[in-house]
């Protein structure tokens, strides 16, 4: 009898162990911290479609419903990626009112284009050759006090680690060889596959190649939108912002998960430094 | 009780079976020895380098430490289970094949204590396999391999979401706690297997079975259909035990899976107990 009921007990006092070590529940609220500071706001956004579709870049339709998300969070830049071209980027341009300029990155191998949107008048775009593929800067001044900022769009392959670490190397490359003129902050969709449990084998090269690629951007690096979460279906975190490491706040920090619209696999990714 | 044990430890260190498992531990570490010492050897070459500019995987990075964490992160999934469920499958069952199941039960011990006595065993056997395959992986990582911090990425082990680094001499500590809370983790593979021990007659069976329901829901954990139900297997409960390896410890957390596979354990062996009270044995 002792022993049945010393087990009794023992799975009573388990219970109550679980019950009481369990951790808070995450609330609904979307992620930022209670400091907001308004220094800069960056978003980016791979507006494509999901892989279901015959044409998976950015759909014309859909610009107005993105014109409306950036007006209004009125981003100071925003980073765009998986445009069909210039002509896209104009309808778009002209949905914002005038309120931005923009540039597409030129054609690469692929079939899409990187963009940004800069509010500064004054902004220029640079093309930054990496690999096969182009990425987009746009320098600019977001306040009159502030250092000169550079954004970058990008983009890695979707498809095949290795040229996303041969891609991200090149890109760090390229923006670190800046970061003492400007504050540099590289947007984007990296489609780095970090969690394991995802991964049907225990270690791969593809999961290594993606480990290495963010270890060596956090180098230089910090990785602003991490506390946000998912951007994109599937519970993926796939996009990101990066930053200096030596940034004097972050303020709000959130994936605007209601934002999409069509067949988008991905949300908008919004962050706000002080600099 | 104690009688018990002893008589039950005996029969634990005759078994044949005691001893496979450890040979088998070995020559797994042997594989896992050659493969990570030639991965290092080609990671840290000319090869890896020409192809990428940047990595982590230096020569300080392949130590022994990382050799010992790699070797038990992919053994503990897949292969201890096997060995413990073996173990403690065989329990009852394997008295129950032999015919010495109704002698035991006509002697002046109760049901619940032989049943406790054959889990504390098997409990022993988890621990000690554990034990021993640390040890062993850190001496063969010192010998072979060298000493080192353990340097943890995002992305394999699915430990960190950035890099972190653990000093040698807590990383040392932290293996120590692996053996703590993997043994205790694996009681949970234990209880099922005593269960299915009292509810089949056949060893084979019981750990057939007891296999087969852990290697079902680790696989369905898996799987993306099945992502709602994953909170609810007690193969994903079970995985807590890594935690320790993190640089910073949750230990919230941890408690709560240790509590949780606590109760999965203890309740099991509770429905073992009443289900070999009411068994009528004959055999």
């Amino acid at each position: 009898m002792w022993v049945k009921l010393i087990l009794l007990l023992l799975f009573c006092l388990m219970i109550l162990g679980a019950v009481h070590f369990a951790p808070p529940r995450e609330s609904g609220e979307p992620s930022s911290s209670a400091k907001v500071v308004h220094s800069l706001r960056l978003l980016t956004w791979n507006i494509g479609y999901a892989e279901l579709e015959d044409d998976t870049r950015a759909h014309d339709k859909d610009l107005t419903a993105v014109a409306e998300v950036i007006l209004r969070q009125d981003p100071d830049a925003v980073a765009l990626q998986e445009l069909t071209g210039n002509a896209q980027l104009n309808i778009l341009l002209s949905l914002l009112h005038g309120k931005y300029r923009g540039a597409v990155a030129q054609q690469g191998k692929t079939d899409r284009f990187e963009a940004v949107l800069v509010k500064d008048t004054g902004a220029t775009f640079i093309p930054v050759a990496v690999g096969g593929r182009y990425a987009l800067g746009a320098s600019f001044k977001p306040r009159e006090a502030t250092r000169q900022v550079l954004l970058l769009s990008a983009h890695a392959d979707a498809f095949n680690a290795a040229r996303r670490r041969t891609y991200t190397e090149a890109l760090i490359d390229w923006a670190q060889a800046r970061a003492q003129s400007s504050e540099v902050f590289i947007a984007g969709d990296f489609n780095f596959e970090l969690k394991a449990a995802n991964e049907t084998n225990l270690y791969t090269d593809n999961l290594k190649h993606d480990s290495e690629s963010y270890s060596h951007i956090l180098r230089y690096f910090r990785d602003l939108g991490r506390a946000a979460g998912d951007t994109a279906i599937n519970d993926r975190r796939i996009d990101y912002i990066f930053g200096p490491p030596a940034l004097a706040q972050i303020g709000r920090v959130e994936v605007l998960r209601d934002a999409a619209v069509g067949r988008m696999d991905h949300w908008p990714l919004l962050v706000e430094v002080g600099l | 009780m104690i009688t018990l044990l002893k008589l039950e430890l005996e029969k634990l260190f005759r078994a044949r079976s005691f001893y496979l498992s450890f040979i088998a531990l070995i020559a797994f570490v042997a594989l896992m020895l050659w493969g990570f010492y030639t991965y290092a050897a080609r990671k840290t070459g000319g090869e890896a380098v020409e192809q990428f500019k940047y990595t982590y995987e230096s020569k300080q990075y392949f130590n022994g430490l990382t050799f010992a964490l790699y070797s038990l992160l992919f053994s503990f999934t897949l292969l201890l289970p096997i060995f413990v469920s073996m173990s403690a499958g065989s329990q009852i069952a394997s008295e129950a094949r032999a015919g010495t199941l109704r002698m035991i039960c006509t002697r002046p011990i109760s049901r619940a204590s032989l049943i406790l006595s054959k889990f504390l065993v098997s409990a022993f056997h988890a621990g000690l396999l554990l034990t021993f395959f640390i040890g062993l992986n850190l001496v063969i990582g010192l010998i072979f391999v060298g000493w080192g911090n353990l340097e943890l990425y995002p992305g394999p082990l699915n430990l960190v979401d950035v890099p972190g680094k653990i000093m040698r001499d807590e990383a040392l500590m932290r293996f120590g706690y692996a053996a703590l809370s993997g043994t205790w983790a694996l009681l949970v593979v234990a209880a099922l297997a005593l269960l299915c021990s009292v509810i089949f007659d056949s060893p084979v069976q019981a750990t057939v079975m007891t296999i087969a329901a852990y290697l079902t829901l680790y696989i369905i954990g898996r799987v993306e259909f099945f992502e709602h139900l994953r909170p609810y297997f007690f193969t994903t409960d079970m995985d807590f035990w890594r935690d320790v390896f993190k640089p910073d410890i949750p230990w919230q957390s941890l408690w709560h899976y240790a509590c949780v596979c606590g109760a999965y354990t203890t309740g099991l062996l509770l429905a073992t107990v009443l289900i070999f009270e009411r068994k009528d044995i004959v055999t």
